[in-house]
């Protein structure tokens, strides 16, 4: 790689990474109240540390050096157990509320997730594999949460809960506090440091399980095929190498953790020993500073106890640095896909704008273009009711972009789309439409229910009239279980021609005016075709038809002909 | 249990690593304990020696280097610890999720036919990294947990009895009795969790490959509310956990703390009978606190355990069901001839189901020709998938060569097919490695042959990145025709000695299906060859052509135009 592309990657990272933080922030915005109670629970633990610190060290000191009995410390003892209660509860709270924080941004976000699907349709989304789309939504989704129930209130904490200790110190033993006020930023500093690297990695290793994701389904979706080619024990040495490989990036990310707590550990117990060191030379009467402070063993004992206590929210701190890295590169991976709403321009046009016009559907100068390429040009087009009509033109001529205007599933560069007179949109559109693609996507489920899909409160005797005007009565009279036959996903075990046929039965229940059929025998031999299309005929006699086919005999049966020749029309 | 023990086994070819990393825990928890114990007890009897003026005879300097020594112990020892428990783990999960997919092979043809990919996904994903907690969170913490517990009690014995009891009993019920509550009352929410999440995914999934459809016919709403549904319930059953998580966090420190109090109590008294010394006091005490420590983890890894449980559960399950087909113990080479022979062949899929194959014979000497016609569901495709060994017939036996296949290897069987089904799966990959799944050492001609063979060239010249073009999920859209005809030429490739057909030109249009059958026909010459059909397109390929009805074959006409 060249220097310059070198130093522009890093620069783009960076911008990339603060795009995100902000992002980030503006969602801790929405779960702000557990944050802070998180962070109270957690402030409020550590200031009971510190009176347990003070209890404990009056009572060994009266113990140890007053010898003292237990009878006149009880009211210390009593103190302590109420201390140790007040603890437990504000561990209990800090962590449920955290949780809260976390969970409420997982829902939303997923929501927000799934209507941005919608919103961009398959078109948009069709260079992704599934599988790794799963594995945003799910898993990165849910690497966010930690960043909201423990870094941002650990942030709060940290931000308050070392000054109250060293106010305390302070006042009984100046140069204490001085020692832990001058090591305490050591931690934070170093941990920025290692940290500096933690986004990339996690990064890299969030890319690795969505990759992983999506090339495990793949194979084991077409793992038959595989077999059947004695190729399945040979992909084992791939499945090998893409775990492999998500074992290498999940240790990077560890190792870094590891180390940066390692050495977090390491300098906290430098500054605790370097007390320590002071504190008991002081005792031992072997160094007399003439500026510095006596010290009681009562007063040793407590900045003793409480100098690690000190130390704990920053080392927290650090750890928990590592689940923003997480967030970092969580979020990464999901604005990609929100982002690409503004790519993709989906913007519509609202349910208000109308016009006046005699015909169904009506194109006024559409264009459309993707990036660079221009896939149409100039189409002014008026479809009337009723009108059966077939899209023709090469294959690359632009039918499928047509049809995907026309039904809402992607919007014109230029120009406007009327339907009834309304601006079209998408809601608006498919309310009308029935659209049946070149292939159709069965449900889990059962051959009936996937016939009820759109409209899931048909009678039974509308689903049966459906499915024996479409033709699937024909072939499920002859399985066991009829319409209740069990399909698996993408329609396993029917042909190409059966699944069309189900398809149909759906578009019919659906009632809709107007009917758009992509290239719906592209995949039928001859004698189904022409079976089908008399089904289609018969279903759909009294609407609206477009269907886009490069087919003669499909083309034979239709009353107008719409011919598109490198995007304009002919 | 016995799911997790049999998972356990295969973590074994990494024993030396897992057992390094249980002594490297074992070394940072000595170096913990001392440490607290030996710090205690320097601070205090600094104290009593600066106070009682013996300060030219007490050797500070021995005790300080142990304890710098120990500190970078502890550190380093708990920084390899994490490394090689890490490691470890995750190595095996590797070796887990290979020895899944490895498990699946066999079970491919018939037995998965049925299974959802979106669930197996789960299995391979999610489900196999929820086994790393049985070793980092359960076994090797229990482990060091016990040790740590029984060198604690004893140690403290040598200061004091009473003290090592009750601190060895509260320890006892921190780290038996408390995991114990947590383990039954998380059960339910762990078993949730996996299940939950399972159906999460497949969710998902529907709603990504099926958006066109449900976007159509305005049933993405609903399943996305349903998908979001599941991820609610999924959400308050971990936050369910995730309070039962807290409430044990609370209940430990409350342990430890009650555990220090009356460690205080009781050493107060033993001093003032002048059973402990002022410096010893301090030893007890930050002895049973660094104790505790050692207990932590335990009652949360045993809450989560059910999850652990279900999730290698759900995995072995899989792994665990047998083939539809018995396999051999010995197998026999493969026969020099590829005559076929059924003999009395009758099939159902299950006990309850109606026969689909009943008592069928046939004679295929190599290089016959023939096609077998009949209606969906009347059983041919279950006929070549009997060849193909999907499944074995209840009754008769199938030959090749006078072998009786069953006695083959189902690898070499499967070499001497080649097979169109109705389905053509591609990879998400490009189109030349699909190909190359068909043999993976051909040559370029090789495949230039195929692809002309299948009517492919065109197609593949129209591609800016001609065969490197990716297909598949996360490639370019190609239609069911194009698809079908990267099959063919897979088949091409593959040039096995029996095709079998299973409605070979479904999917193309008039033409193309003209010149795939008339590429066929030059191919099949010197092969046998089985197609079936439920219609008469194709069947100028054969010699002979059968009807199947209900589980019966019977010839119809013999092709008087070969």
């Amino acid at each position: 790689m060249h220097p310059d592309d070198n130093q522009r990657y890093f620069d783009q990272h960076q911008a990339r990474e603060k795009i995100c933080a902000r992002w980030l922030k503006k969602q801790s915005k929405t779960v702000r109240k557990s944050i802070l109670l998180t962070a109270l629970a957690g402030i409020a633990n550590g200031i009971a540390v510190i009176i347990q610190a003070g209890l404990l060290a009056n009572i060994l000191s009266a113990l140890i050096i007053d010898n003292a009995t237990l009878k006149p410390l009880i009211p210390l003892l009593a103190g302590l157990v109420v201390v140790f209660i007040f603890r437990s509860f504000c561990v209990y709270a800090q962590q449920v509320t955290g949780f809260q924080a976390g969970a409420s941004i997982r829902t939303a976000l997923r929501q927000q997730l799934t209507d941005t699907f919608a919103v961009l349709g398959s078109a948009a989304l069709k260079n992704q594999q599934s599988g790794a789309l799963a594995a945003v939504t799910l898993e990165q989704v849910d690497a966010l949460a930690p960043y909201f129930s423990r870094y941002l209130p650990q942030h709060y904490i940290v931000g308050l809960l070392p000054f109250i200790m060293i106010a305390v110190v302070m006042p009984i033993n100046w140069l204490v506090g001085c020692i832990l006020l001058f090591t305490a930023p050591l931690i934070p500093l170093f941990m920025i440091l290692v940290g500096m690297g933690a986004s990339s990695t996690q990064r890299s290793q969030f890319l690795a399980l969505t990759r992983m994701s999506g090339y495990f389904l793949d194979r084991l979706q077409g793992l038959a095929t595989l077999k059947l080619f004695g190729q399945a024990e040979q992909e084992l040495k791939n499945i090998h190498k893409v775990a492999d490989g998500f074992r290498e990036k999940t240790m990077a990310v560890l190792r870094i953790a590891f180390l940066s707590s390692a050495v977090l550990e390491f300098f906290s117990a430098v500054a605790v020993a370097l007390v320590a060191v002071y504190v008991g030379l002081i005792l031992l009467g072997q160094i007399h500073f003439t500026f510095a402070p006596p010290i009681s063993f009562k007063i040793a004992l407590f900045v003793l106890l409480l100098a690690p206590e000190f130390f704990i929210p920053l080392r927290q701190l650090a750890i928990y640095y590592h689940d923003k890295a997480a967030a970092l590169g969580a979020a990464d991976a999901i604005l990609t896909i929100l982002e690409q709403v503004e790519k993709t321009n989906v913007g519509w046009v609202s349910d208000s704008v109308t016009q006046q016009s005699k015909s169904l559907i009506e194109f006024n100068n559409v264009s459309k273009s993707y990036d660079q390429r221009q896939v149409l040009t100039d189409i002014n087009l008026n479809i009337h009711q009723g009108e059966k009509i077939a899209l023709i033109g090469a294959s690359g001529a632009g039918k499928t972009t047509l049809l995907n205007l026309l039904s809402g599933f992607e919007t014109a560069t230029e120009g406007s789309i009327w339907l009834n007179g309304q601006a079209l949109n998408r809601n608006h559109a498919l309310q009308n439409m029935a659209y049946i693609g070149q292939s159709s996507y069965l449900f889990y489920g059962s051959i009936y229910d996937n016939i009820a899909l759109a409209n899931p409160h048909t009678t039974a005797q509308q689903i049966q009239t459906a499915a024996k005007l479409a033709g699937v009565t024909e072939f499920s009279e002859q399985l066991a279980d009829g319409l209740q036959t069990l399909i698996g996903e993408r329609g396993y075990g029917l042909s190409g021609g059966q699944q069309q046929r189900i398809a149909l039965a759906r578009a019919f229940l659906k009632n809709a005016d107007i009917i758009i059929l992509d290239e719906p025998t592209a995949n039928l031999d001859k004698e189904t075709k022409t079976c089908l299309l008399v089904v289609i005929k018969q279903l759909f006699n009294d609407k609206t038809l477009i269907i886009a086919s490069h087919d003669a005999e499909v083309i034979e049966g239709m009353d107008r002909q719409i011919v598109l020749q490198h995007g304009r029309l002919a | 249990m016995n799911d997790l023990a049999f998972f356990l086994r295969l973590f074994k070819p990494h024993s030396l690593w897992l057992v390094g990393g249980v002594m490297l825990a074992l070394i940072t928890a000595f170096a913990t304990i001392t440490l607290l114990t030996l710090s205690g007890w320097f601070i205090s009897a600094s104290a009593i020696a600066g106070l009682g003026g013996d300060v030219l005879l007490f050797n500070f300097m021995l005790p300080a280097a142990q304890i710098r020594a120990l500190a970078i112990t502890r550190t380093l020892g708990r920084y390899g610890e994490r490394l090689a428990t890490h490691e470890a783990t995750f190595r095996v999960l590797t070796e887990i999720r290979v020895w899944f997919f490895a498990q699946l092979i066999p079970l491919a043809l018939g037995r998965l036919s049925e299974a959802r990919s979106g669930d197996l996904l789960s299995h391979m994903t999610a489900d196999i990294d929820a086994l790393d907690a049985l070793y980092l969170r359960l076994l090797a913490p229990a482990i060091v947990a016990a040790l740590g517990v029984t060198a604690v009690t004893v140690f403290l014995y040598a200061y004091d009895p009473f003290i090592s009891f009750t601190t060895g009993c509260l320890l006892l019920i921190a780290s038996v009795a408390v995991p114990w509550l947590f383990n039954q009352l998380g059960r339910d929410g762990a078993e949730n969790v996996v299940t939950l999440a399972a159906s999460l995914r497949l969710r998902q999934l529907e709603l990504l490959q099926g958006m066109t459809d449900l976007l159509a016919n305005q049933a993405y709403a609903r399943f996305a509310q349903r998908f979001i549904k599941n991820s609610e319930r999924l959400i308050e059953t971990e936050a369910d956990n995730n309070r039962l998580t807290a409430l044990s966090s609370a209940l430990t420190l409350l342990l430890s703390q009650l555990a220090l109090l009356v460690a205080v109590i009781l050493v107060g008294l033993a001093y003032q009978h002048d059973e402990l010394s002022g410096a010893n006091i301090a030893i007890v005490i930050f002895c049973v606190l660094a104790a505790f420590e050692l207990v932590q983890p335990l009652p949360q890894a045993m809450q989560m355990l059910a999850k652990t449980q279900t999730a290698a559960q759900r995995v072995r399950h899989l792994a665990t069901l047998t083939p539809t087909i018995q396999m051999a113990s010995q197998t026999s080479a493969l026969p020099n001839r590829y005559d076929l022979r059924l003999d009395g062949v009758s099939f159902r899929y299950s006990e309850q189901s109606n026969w689909v194959l009943k008592n069928l014979s046939l004679t295929m000497p190599q290089g016959t020709k023939i096609g077998i016609i009949g209606a969906s569901g009347s059983g041919k495709t279950t006929l070549l998938q009997l060849l193909t060994r999907h499944y074995d017939p209840e009754h008769g036996v199938v030959l090749l060569g006078n072998t009786p296949i069953n006695q083959l290897n189902h690898d070499k069987l499967l070499s001497c097919f080649g097979v169109l089904s109705q389905r053509s799966q591609l990879f998400a990959a490009s189109i030349k490695e699909n190909l190359l799944i068909a043999k993976p050492h051909a040559t370029v001609n090789e495949l230039k042959l195929a692809i002309n063979f299948a009517g492919l060239t065109e197609f593949i010249a129209r591609l800016p990145e001609g065969m490197n073009t990716w297909v598949g999920e996360s490639g370019v859209k190609v239609s069911g025709g194009e698809a079908r005809r990267i099959a063919l030429a897979r088949l091409h490739l593959k040039n096995a000695p029996i095709l079998l057909l299973d409605e070979p030109t479904e999917g193309l249009d008039e033409q193309t299906e003209r010149e795939v059958l008339g590429a066929l026909a030059g191919f099949a010459k010197n092969k046998t060859l089985i197609m079936v059909t439920h219609r008469t397109v194709g069947l100028e390929l054969v010699d002979v052509v059968y009807g199947m009805e209900q589980g019966f074959l019977v010839k119809t006409f013999i092709n008087s135009l070969n």
